[in-house]
């Protein structure tokens, strides 16, 4: 009998070591030609694909501190960078002089940004700081800068982690005061009136439409909103990941493993997260119940090698290993937290490949499918 | 140089306090001696439990309904102690049925008790206690342990 090979199209799974030290943030251009990454210090470097490997080809240098988070949007191709300088900056790239040029923005924060993103539509980004506050920036015509309004209460603490709405006007937030919320950042003059949603009708700027926390209060490193718009989840410190459904239904899954610092959602019943455990796992929702599904990186094998007397000794004097076969490599690809996941290709309701970085230094590019 | 010894936090017009950030059972704490009532009441179930030899029942009372809260600290000690008991009476070989049998929330409140009997050593066996520890780890995975240092809600 012969069998069937089906020819399975799956890309490898893509592995950039871009920096030694930690990489803070990274963000794709839209063709995924180019990638704009913080390599822990206060500049931005950007890549562009040459072959299977990525050539140097900008560092932007504006900021004074560590640059937390970097946005790339795909269609107006802007940079937005924030940092621990209280700053954030807007970069459009000038295609005669083959430079990028920043433009200072006014967030009006006396402590660090920590994240940045774009919204759908493109015309507001929002920054979240340790001012306990998060600053909607959008660009004022008339003065010909960018400016912001702060959405303040009820927030008491630090703002870890942003992600929009599809319909560019609400707004979820995970905090370090353990409440993962839903807010309005509806700009008059910039946004039209959105078409009512599960979260609420009337949505003035600022207005909460949710507020949620897990029972054991841990920080909430990462809100993720459904592909639709109408399910929220967010991790917390406390290795717990819920999801919320605009409707009022919440699902709670207490995992054994350490907290995820990073969530995606894939499809509308499928969720990527990672974080200190150093590799991405998915999250079904088989029926009406969220679980644990499987570990994306199934690891790889050690080669054992010889262990012979001259072996040890050259392990002992460049490694300071004693003994032979104690490993000091994890069999994962990521060899430490793994900080950020992005999508990498697909539609928004339909992930099939992602990004991910992390404090090792490495860029991972992970097939889905 | 007296300004080396201003307070500058209290100057601070915008300031975080304890309940603000988190309060035991939305407000509604229970009072400490109603607490100690309560956990004396469990402490007689425990140990009819124990003298008639189901130790299964005996922990899963002792660790229900902690009492929680900011001021209940007489109460927390007594519950310790009846939890103390209850895991010193468990045979090694049984602590891995047990502890698979356990819910999740469960578990994590053991887990809690485990860490707030070995923080005493000269009171608790620390010996048994790294046993029960290592075999709900088994089951249970380093969330669990994670979550007993991020939970406010101590025992």
């Amino acid at each position: 009998m012969k069998k069937m090979l089906l020819s399975l199209k799956m890309s490898p799974t893509e592995i950039h070591q871009l920096n030694l030290g930690p990489i803070t943030a990274h963000a794709f251009n839209k063709d995924r030609s180019q990638v704009a990454i913080c390599p822990n210090n206060n500049e931005v470097h950007v890549y562009q694909k040459s072959g299977k490997g990525w050539n140097l080809i900008h560092a932007l240098a504006e900021h004074d501190k560590l640059v937390t988070s970097i946005d790339w949007a795909p269609e107006s191709n802007q940079l937005v960078t924030c940092s621990q300088d209280r700053n954030a900056y807007v970069w459009t790239f000038d295609s005669v002089t083959n430079k990028w040029k920043p433009t200072l923005v006014l967030l009006r924060i006396n402590r660090a940004a920590t994240f940045v993103r774009w919204s759908p539509n493109e015309n507001k980004f929002a920054v979240a700081s340790g001012a306990r506050c998060i600053a909607i920036c959008y660009f004022d015509e008339e003065n010909d800068w960018w400016t912001s309004k702060h959405l303040k209460k009820p927030i008491r603490s630090t703002v870890l982690s942003l992600d929009w709405h599809p319909n560019n006007v609400l707004l979820a937030a995970g905090c370090a005061d353990f409440k993962a919320r839903v807010f309005s950042a509806f700009v008059k003059g910039v946004d039209q009136k959105p078409p009512p949603t599960p979260w609420g009708d009337k949505l003035p700027f600022n207005t909460i439409c949710g507020e949620f926390s897990n029972d054991s209060s841990g920080w909430i490193h990462s809100v993720s909103f459904s592909p639709s718009g109408d399910a929220l989840a967010f991790s917390g410190h406390d290795s717990q990941i819920c999801i919320v459904y605009a409707g009022g239904e919440t699902q709670n899954i207490r995992t054994s493993s350490l907290p995820y610092l990073s969530l995606l959602w894939i499809t509308e019943e499928k969720l990527i997260a990672a974080g200190h455990d150093c590799v991405p796992v998915l999250f079904e929702k088989q029926g009406q119940q969220w679980r644990f599904s499987k570990v994306i990186d199934v690891g790889k094998k050690k080669v054992v090698t010889e262990a012979t007397v001259f072996n040890r000794f050259q392990d002992w004097d460049s490694k300071g290993i004693r003994e032979g076969s104690k490993e000091i490599e994890l069999n994962t690809i990521h060899q430490n937290t793994i900080t950020s996941i992005r999508p990498y290709q697909g539609s928004r309701h339909d992930i099939s490949n992602i990004s991910s970085s992390g404090i090792d230094g490495k860029l991972v590019v992970w097939d889905l499918k | 140089m007296s300004y080396r010894s201003t307070d500058v936090d209290i100057l601070d017009e915008d300031q975080l306090f304890q309940k603000d950030l988190f309060t035991f059972a939305g407000g509604s704490e229970v009072e400490p001696d109603v607490a100690l009532k309560n956990v004396q009441a469990k402490g007689v179930d425990v140990r009819n439990f124990l003298t008639r030899g189901n130790t299964e029942k005996a922990l899963t009372t002792a660790i229900e309904n902690p009492p929680y809260g900011s001021n209940t600290t007489d109460a927390k000690d007594q519950n310790t102690k009846i939890v103390m008991e209850v895991l010193n009476s468990i045979k090694a070989t049984d602590i891995p049925s047990i502890v698979k049998n356990l819910t999740l929330e469960q578990q994590d409140v053991l887990m809690k008790y485990i860490y707030r009997g070995m923080a005493s050593p000269e009171l608790y066996n620390s010996a048994v206690l790294l046993n029960w520890h290592e075999k709900l780890t088994e089951v249970a995975g380093v969330g669990c342990i994670v979550r007993v240092t991020t939970d406010r809600r101590t025992v």
